[in-house]
């Protein structure tokens, strides 16, 4: 009877509900099915226990990715919030055609595909030849091999990603700063507040959420690494991760094992790894803004 | 004579486009799905493949024939998703070194009876060398070698000659070719790229010392094949190289603008970079040449040697599509094939056509593909772990870095690759 009754309400969460089982529900558990399987994504699956977790969390592929991974995410989130931030406030400054023109400008790496931000990427950090080296070179600097060399592989990363992240971060900053009532500001100006006391008492707390939903994307977002540092080294399946792994990071590790060695039970471990580190992650974040809410 | 071997040439070719090779009449349409190397799905290499696309359906009406170009990444990721989901393509490129992983996978068919139900001399028109390796098993086939390359030595002549190198003849050993190098970089100039940022670099300077015999796996007992004394003396080539290289890995675009811009001497890598030497010799007056890679000894030779590879699907399309691949793979189409792209293939046959055989490129190519060590054999055996390649460069890297001796550097190498192959 009452299944009746509430029919249309069902039928109104169906679609929803269909596409969130075959696209989001399904894969999670069959991943984590797999994940205890030797399977090369053919042949009948062999249940292996907890072989594929004990085989990738001892593997030396492994521990590089993840403090490749911690190194990468340490800098790059902070680092982009803060560069981000700046280019609002800087975008925020301007009035009419040239604020939108800042706006567009900044925010174009963000649409760039990744293939064509890495080809100019690499030309700009190419040896001898690349634009970053002849800037240097008018300054004395011998030529450095950003992509090569080990001490500046991850920061060359860094930036392309800061490069292309920093946009979008600053879209959605930029809209949070146009909530801001400006009489908060009008009554900081007649309270002598200077333009940094304004940004630091008044700017930054309004702008919590926003900076929280920033920092909370970015860091999923980061954990998640693959296009960017696959193509910067220019990995294959067979060989990725740069000069001694300096660029290896857990979804390429991923990639590798189960399009290189065929293994997608082990893949599967690994993909399962990466997502209870992502909700783990993402529920500590939530959880240290609902308790610093509480205060 | 030579007539004669034409004229038997040419029957063997009609037969296979008239008869088929299983002589079958299609009965109903066939549209085969033909999955390519990109650059071969593009300007001429693309409108040739067409031309054999079009000869092959006209003699078998019914069926089509669709070409697609992809990378060579998705080329495997396309076929290993394909095996899963049951959409392999009927008819395929890819590198010898992934081949296992598509026997494992299912994405090949063994294609052992249909080959030896071909006209026999067909079948010995193919490299021997190259056809063994694409048999794990006296009864087992998964593919029919395609096009294929031998390491090359190019020489920037120009670079050579500021150093004071005599070009006129080729380095014949290691030394007299390290000796060139220190000159170069004496001289100001870069003398070769970071030999140990790639797996195939790497296995081209270890072949200097090393052969196929102490190179690639040992499956019965899942080992490493890779000798340490020989290894060790290897990486002490790439300690001493340190000082005089690029520090770009020898497939980087780097590398290319530094050898056309005259600051590079030597430049090991397959016969693909050619092209594009070529247009540079045109534009900006490059001059280079192409030799075999010298090893420890006079008359042996440095260098690896892999093909690309023609499989062919399991399915309801398996015997249409072996016809196809074997009429692609055969020595006229070969030729027209070699003549065009100016590449080595693994058709002997269609190598020996005088036409062929006079092309510069293509005739160090059969002397570099037949000195040279294999990539990574024995083929179609067992998946490579991914963890295999990334030691090999670790260790090369590190131990040119100065982490580990050169001793040190092969021991721990090897147990980690035997490591490595074991789990």
């Amino acid at each position: 009877m009452s299944f009746r009754r509430y029919l249309p309400h069902y039928l109104m969460v169906a679609p929803f509900m269909i596409l969130f089982v075959a696209f989001f529900l399904y894969p999670i558990l069959s991943g984590l099915f797999y994940s205890f399987h030797d399977w090369n994504g053919v042949k009948a699956p062999e249940f292996v226990g907890f072989g594929n977790y004990d085989r990738i969390l001892v593997s030396r592929e492994f521990l590089r990715a993840m403090g490749n991974l911690f190194f990468y995410i340490a800098i790059t989130v902070p680092l982009g919030i803060f560069v981000a931030l700046g280019l609002a406030l800087l975008v925020d400054s301007f009035t009419g055609r040239w604020a939108n023109f800042f706006r567009n400008a900044f925010f174009m790496p963000v649409v760039l595909p990744a293939f064509l931000a890495a080809t100019i990427w690499r030309w700009i950090y190419a040896p001898n030849f690349g634009l970053l080296n002849m800037i240097l070179g008018w300054f004395g600097v011998p030529s450095i091999n950003f992509l090569n060399d080990t001490g500046t592989m991850i920061y060359a990363l860094i930036a392309v990603d800061i490069w292309v992240s920093a946009g979008f971060n600053m879209v959605i900053i930029l809209a949070g700063l146009k909530n801001i009532p400006t009489e908060l500001y009008e009554a900081a100006r007649l309270d002598g507040a200077t333009k940094l006391q304004q940004i630091r008492h008044i700017t930054i707390p309004m702008l919590g959420p926003v900076l929280f939903f920033v920092f909370t994307y970015g860091l999923i977002s980061a954990m998640q690494v693959f296009d960017k540092p696959w193509l910067l080294t220019g990995s294959s399946f067979t060989s990725y991760g740069g000069r001694r792994n300096a660029l290896l990071f857990p979804v390429m590790d991923m990639m590798g094992r189960a399009f290189g060695g065929v293994k997608f039970g082990e893949a599967a471990a690994y993909g399962f790894l990466l997502t209870v580190a992502i909700v783990f992650v993402t529920a500590l974040m939530f959880a240290l803004r609902a308790w610093s809410e509480r205060k | 004579m030579r007539t004669y071997t034409t004229l038997r040439a040419a029957i063997a070719g009609a037969t296979l486009l008239a008869v088929g090779c299983g002589g079958a009449a299609f009965a109903q349409d066939v549209t085969l799905e033909y999955w390519v190397y990109s650059d071969f799905a593009q300007g001429d290499a693309l409108a040739l493949q067409q031309e054999f696309i079009k000869e092959f359906a006209d003699a078998h009406p019914g069926v089509k024939i669709n070409i697609t170009g992809k990378g060579d990444d998705d080329l495997t990721a396309g076929q290993v998703a394909g095996a899963a989901s049951g959409n392999v393509p009927d008819v395929f490129m890819n590198a010898q070194h992934i081949g296992a992983q598509l026997v494992e996978v299912g994405a090949l068919a063994n294609i052992y009876d249909k080959f030896m139900a071909l006209p026999e001399d067909v079948r010995n028109q193919f490299d021997k060398d190259a056809l063994d390796t694409c048999m794990p098993k006296p009864d087992e086939l998964y593919c029919l070698p395609y096009t294929g390359f031998g390491s090359l030595l190019f020489r920037n002549l120009t670079v050579l000659e500021k150093a004071g190198v005599d070009t006129t003849t080729p380095p014949a050993t290691w030394d007299e070719w390290f000796a060139q190098m220190q000159k170069v970089k004496e001289a100001g100039m870069y003398a070769i790229p970071d030999e140990t940022l790639v797996f195939n670099s790497i296995g081209e300077i270890y072949a200097t010392s090393g052969n196929s015999d102490t190179w690639g796996f040992n499956w019965d007992n899942r080992t490493t094949r890779i000798d340490e004394a020989t290894m060790t003396k290897v990486l002490q080539k790439f300690v001493d190289m340190v000082p005089l290289n690029t520090g770009t890995s020898r497939n980087d675009q780097a590398t290319k603008d530094l050898f056309i811009s005259n600051q590079l001497a030597f430049h090991t890598i397959g016969p693909w970079v050619n092209p594009t030497y070529a247009e540079a010799a045109k534009t900006s007056g490059l001059k280079y040449d192409f030799v075999l890679i010298p090893g420890d000894t006079a008359g042996k030779t440095g260098g690896v040697r892999s093909y690309e590879i023609v499989g062919v699907a399991p399915g309801p399309n398996e015997d249409v599509a072996f016809e196809f691949a074997s009429f692609i793979t055969e020595k006229t189409q070969m030729a027209r094939w070699a003549k065009l792209l100016s590449r080595y293939n693994a058709n002997a046959a269609a190598m020996a056509d005088p036409e062929v055989s006079a092309l510069p490129l293509i005739k160090v190519s059969v002397e570099a593909a037949h000195g040279a060590m294999n990539l990574a054999a024995p083929y179609f055996v067992d998946s490579v772990p991914s963890c295999y390649n990334s030691t090999v460069i670790d260790y090369a890297s590190a131990t040119s870095d100065g982490e580990y001796t050169p001793a040190e550097g092969a021991k721990e190498m090897i147990a980690e690759l035997n490591d490595c192959l074991a789990n």
